[in-house]
């Protein structure tokens, strides 16, 4: 039997304000715990919320970027619920009425492309942070990021696979970023994701028992859940116990490398919605409106076509180096500074995203310079330095931040040109590689590679290889 | 002479009296009428005496005063006060010291106002007695055996018992002009967002509005001066001009077109005496010149039931928030969290307010939001409409505040529909947003005060000072409690 | 509208209220008084009333996108019943 999974996504994204979404604390991250809070965001009796104009602007933006409709007309709500992470016990969102709906975005999954629908996107605030100590008998809340504002996309159940659904986060999480909407850092919750999974047979029209699966902190992550929700569904339907599969939310445990069913979500939920009255209704104008349109930077695909006209990449580097717009910047800085833009490509794709894996620092902290790195493909270019020294030179850059040229000075590292020097280097291996020798005269020209390895060995790298080949093939053909 | 605002100012910029000997005349009266009365839930003598202190040190140094110098105001308990304690009159909040100042606090003291206490009140406003406050019952100034009428019930007893020249209140469905009505002193709910909301604890959001009550009419006119205005703090605040009030005071009424409900006369349950009363006032203003006709504006029971339901939906959201987690009563025993919340919360609550979150909750779950709170939302439309269509064609409307006189302590607790139903002539203008006033005009056989309610179209309130102004000064009233001279 | 015990104590729960039979049973009376009462708001004709436009005559009031620290922290939470070290301590919440 053929077997069909059915995705739909909510994403979480934080907005790049500067304050709140109601009040003026600072929405910057990593604060001690409840220092960025007031009366107003810990929802102390009396208090009133005044929205943020730049959560709207962003909130537009957002549609604008996903193909969306943008209501002129919409409101704020209340969702009602007890939870010790909301201090009000209600939400401030957007129920029947969100600011953007009907959109659209295209992904790309091993080079098919597919359009996924947007079904809407709303406002709302977010909670506070729950911690839950081990082995006691408390939890502690920090409510710091307790009304940071939030969009919430939630995407119609077009994804059909859990590479679709990576996918979609991928192409979604590049347009906020690029939109300059949300920073997307998934490791700082600023970008969170939940998925509602399904599975039925291929034809069958109603879609079965769906669960929502949270707290899936990366790609990684959602992948594995995804697989292992889609598994776990799968198989119950198989051995005839599909009833077990049960509308349901669950989270995924990272750890054990499972879902596991929500506990205090077991109450039957309901949120009581109403219009939000301490907030007027939110109307736009289309010149308003047409304005933040204009003010939208380069999307992704638009940036995708002109990488691919101007500097000549292939798809494979397009997909890795434009889905992330830090490495994007980085990427164009450095071009403008050393050209070479399959140069740069190699370097960034190639060492610097080597490292920045190991290392686990993420793209948006690269700690070299573009013209740092510039100046070292301009080194290479100009046979001042060898590749494999580059390599070197390159590395010591990332950990120390130094400039290329203190890194060769300081390491002693200067290419070997000088003829005279070099030539007495090459007598050397000549003189005690005879049989390589011998080889090439007999027309075996593969010597010639092993004998500049010898000399490049012979000068610790440093030989100026163009230089070096020159005066190796003099002497041989003599 | 009574005291005034007026009278306290120049006495204090005349150099005749010291600030600090009238907070203390004042402080002295409580002592003697508040055992009785029982209008205060705090009182701040230390604090007040120190500001009068440095009130008259400003005059000294020939600073300019502001514009309540001196004058003692007692704020009702649900307003917002930095340093100190602001309970709602509810366990709930018995400890609960906010960390700010509402915007109306900042503006009194602003004006070198000086607060003297906070208001006993309906637990989180919700009742017409004070017989539902969590701490004490306060008595009608009139006849103690009697209610002072709700919320703001010890806001209207203590100005009444000359305990403060002016107090703030706050007006969900009346609760600032039926107790101004019972106990004989002016109210005043202004038009929705023109008072700042801002540390008010809210009670239902759309419906709430901070207002004076003071024994004058140009107290009150003196007094929303210094309360009105936007603020960036509150969404709903107006952001148009602030008018002036006291400019227009003595403009008289002729010409000025006042319309009457026939229909509110002819409401099951109005005391002759108060029907006779507002038919007397409505002569006077006659002969002032104004023109005043009948009208027909139905008042629908239904009005009666969209108000509780919008009031009740929006109480049973904006009390969610006390669930004694983070501050607040916390139950003695419990183990779970849910638990911990479901126990404080209703060990906490009075059964008035419980019986509200509960209605609200109603009206608000998953099948009945449209047939409840929707629905009422848009009959709120209509009496909206209504009311604008009566403003066409006239420039105020007159009625009753309330149908019955201040009754006796107990006698209403038991049936909360009896009770809601005094609300009648007033809840519909918090569902349409409009100021109204309730000002003294007579008394019953038993010496009981009767209120006349004044209705203005949004924003109008210098119309409506104006006409009250008039028919104060053409009635005549005295203070019968004691007259008593600054 | 006939309103039954069962529902009554449904919206406790939802409304976190815990009610002793006694007081389910005076609830339920009271709200089957209320809401017959109110039940005549059903019968209001509606149509073509749009509700929750009720406060459009004003444009949103907005706020600029400006930072603002509340200083006092300890006037801040003076009336938080359990705190430790800046976290707000409340007993175990269960996931
Ligand atoms: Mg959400
Ligand atoms: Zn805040």
């Amino acid at each position: 039997m053929l077997w069909e999974t059915i995705i739909g996504m909510e994403i979480h994204a934080e907005l790049e304000t500067k304050s709140k979404i109601f009040c003026s604390c600072p929405t910057e991250f990593g604060a001690p715990p409840n220092h960025h809070t007031c009366p107003i965001c810990l929802g102390l009796p009396g208090t009133l919320p005044v929205m943020n104009q730049e959560v709207i602007t962003l909130a537009i933006k957002a549609g604008l970027a996903l193909n969306c409709e943008i209501n002129l007309y919409s409101k704020m709500d209340r969702k009602n619920y007890f939870y010790p992470d909301l201090p009000k016990a209600y939400q401030i969102s957007q129920y029947d009425l969100p600011i953007c709906k009907d959109g659209w975005i295209e992904i790309d999954v091993e080079g098919e492309k597919k359009e996924i629908r947007i079904n809407r996107i709303h406002i709302e605030e977010d909670a506070g942070k729950l911690i839950h100590l081990e082995d006691e008998p408390n939890s502690l809340i920090d409510y710091n990021r307790v009304g940071v504002p939030l969009i919430e996309i939630v995407s119609e159940a077009d994804l059909r696979s859990p590479k679709e659904a990576v996918a979609y986060v991928k192409a979604l999480k590049a347009i906020l970023e690029y939109a300059g909407i949300s920073d997307c850092r998934m490791e700082q919750g600023s970008l969170r994701c939940d998925a509602n999974i399904s599975v039925r047979n291929h034809g069958q029209k109603e879609l079965n028992s769906k669960v929502e699966i949270k707290n899936m902190n990366s790609f990684k992550e959602l992948l594995k859940a995804m697989e292992k929700e889609e598994k776990r569904q799968l198989e119950l339907y198989q051995f005839g116990e599909g009833h077990k599969v049960i509308q349901e939310t669950r989270r995924w445990d990272s750890g054990k490398g499972r879902t596991i069913p929500m506990r205090s979500k077991e109450d039957a939920h309901d949120y009581r919605y109403f219009p939000e009255p301490d907030l007027k209704p939110i109307i736009l104008q289309e010149a308003m409106v047409k304005e933040i349109g204009d003010t939208l930077p380069e999307l992704p695909h638009e940036k995708t076509i002109r990488f691919k006209g101007d500097y000549g990449l292939t798809d494979k580097e397009l997909e890795i180096l434009v889905g992330d717009k830090a490495l994007a910047t980085f990427y164009e800085a450095t071009v403008a500074k050393a050209g070479e833009p399959k140069a740069v490509a190699n370097w960034v794709l190639g060492d610097l995203l080597r490292l920045l894996k190991e290392k686990e620092i993420d793209s948006y902290a690269i700690p070299v310079e573009p013209e740092t790195l510039g100046s070292l493909i301009q080194l290479v270019d100009e046979g001042r330095i060898s590749g494999k020294i580059a390599k070197e030179v390159f590395e010591e850059m990332f950990y120390t931040g130094k400039k290329p040229l203190e890194i060769i000075e300081e390491k002693g590292l200067k290419q070997i040109s000088g003829e005279a020097e070099l030539e007495a280097i090459i007598d050397k291996v000549l003189a005690s590689n005879p049989q390589s020798v011998e080889d090439f005269r007999d027309g075996k020209k593969q010597a010639l590679g092993y004998l500049m390895g010898q000399v490049m060995k012979e000068t610790g790298g440093q030989a100026n290889p163009k230089t070096a080949k020159e005066l190796l093939e003099g002497k041989l053909s003599s | 002479m009574t005291i005034t605002i007026d009278a306290i100012k120049s006495a204090i910029e005349g150099g005749e009296r010291l600030t600090e000997e009238i907070i203390l005349q004042f402080y002295k009266r409580i002592e003697e009428r508040e055992p009785e009365v029982n209008g205060f839930l705090t009182l701040c003598r230390d604090e007040a005496l120190e500001r009068a202190r440095s009130i008259d040190q400003k005059r000294k140094k020939g600073e300019k005063l502001g514009r309540l110098a001196g004058v003692p105001v007692a704020i009702k308990d649900n307003i917002s006060t930095d340093g100190m304690k602001t309970t709602c009159a509810s366990r709930m909040l018995e400890d609960y010291i906010p960390p700010y100042d509402a915007t109306v606090i900042k503006k009194l003291w602003d004006e070198d106002a000086i607060i003297i206490g906070k208001t006993n009140m309906d637990e989180f406003a919700m009742g017409s007695s004070n017989e539902n406050s969590a701490f004490k019952v306060t008595s009608n100034p009139w006849d103690t055996k009697r209610v002072p009428g709700g919320s703001s019930g010890g806001s209207a007893a203590v100005v009444a018992a000359e305990m403060s020249v002016m107090s703030l209140g706050s007006d969900t469905g009346g609760s600032i002009r039926q107790p101004a009505a019972f106990c004989g002193v002016v109210g005043l709910k202004p038009t929705y967002g023109l008072v700042s909301r801002f540390g008010l604890i809210a009670f239902a959001s759309s419906l709430d509005q901070i207002g004076p009550i003071t024994r004058t009419v140009k107290d009150s006119a003196i007094s929303l001066e210094v309360l009105q205005g936007h603020d960036p703090m509150d969404s709903t605040s107006y952001k148009g001009e602030a008018s002036s009030y006291l400019e227009s005071l003595e403009k008289g009424v002729k010409g000025l077109r006042m319309a009457v409900p026939k229909e509110f006369f002819h409401t099951k349950g109005l005391d002759p005496e108060i029907a006779d009363s507002i038919r007397a006032s409505i002569e006077r203003y006659e002969r002032l010149g104004a023109i005043v006709e009948e009208v027909s504006l139905p008042l629908m029971e239904e009005s009666l039931a969209a108000y509780y339901l919008i009031s009740s939906a929006e109480a049973s959201s904006n009390l969610a928030r006390f669930d004694g987690v983070r501050y607040g009563y916390r139950t003695k025993e419990y183990e779970k969290i849910e638990e911990l919340m479901e126990k404080s919360r209703s060990e906490a609550f009075g059964k008035e307010v419980k019986r509200r979150i509960m209605m609200g909750t109603y009206a608000l779950s998953s099948g009945y939001y449209d047939a409840y709170y929707n629905k009422a939302q848009k009959l709120r439309k209509i009496i909206s409409l209504q009311y604008q269509e009566i403003f066409k064609d006239y420039d105020l409307i007159i009625s009753p505040t309330t149908p019955i006189l201040p009754f006796l302590k107990g006698e209403k607790t038991n049936d909360p529909l009896e009770m809601y139903l005094g609300d009648i002539y007033t809840i519909n203008i918090n569902l349409a947003e409009l100021p109204a006033l309730s000002m003294p005009c007579g008394f019953s056989k038993e010496g009981l005060p009767i209120g006349l309610q004044l209705i203005g179209n949004h924003y109008s309130e210098a119309t409506l000072l104006r006409a009250a102004h008039q028919l104060e000064q053409e009635i005549g009233l005295k203070s019968p409690i004691r007259k008593e001279e600054v | 509208m006939k309103i039954s015990k069962e529902e009554v104590h449904y919206i406790a729960k939802l409304a976190k209220l815990h009610l002793t039979e006694e007081e389910a049973d005076k609830m339920t009376e009271d709200f089957e008084k209320i809401l017959s009462n109110f039940d005549a708001i059903r019968g209001v004709d509606v149509e073509g009333i749009m509700g929750e436009t009720f406060k459009t005559t004003e444009a949103p009031h907005l706020r600029k996108d400006e930072e603002r620290v509340f200083e006092d922290k300890k006037k801040l939470f003076q009336n938080t019943l359990d705190l430790k070290e800046g976290y707000i301590k409340v007993p175990k919440i269960i996931e």
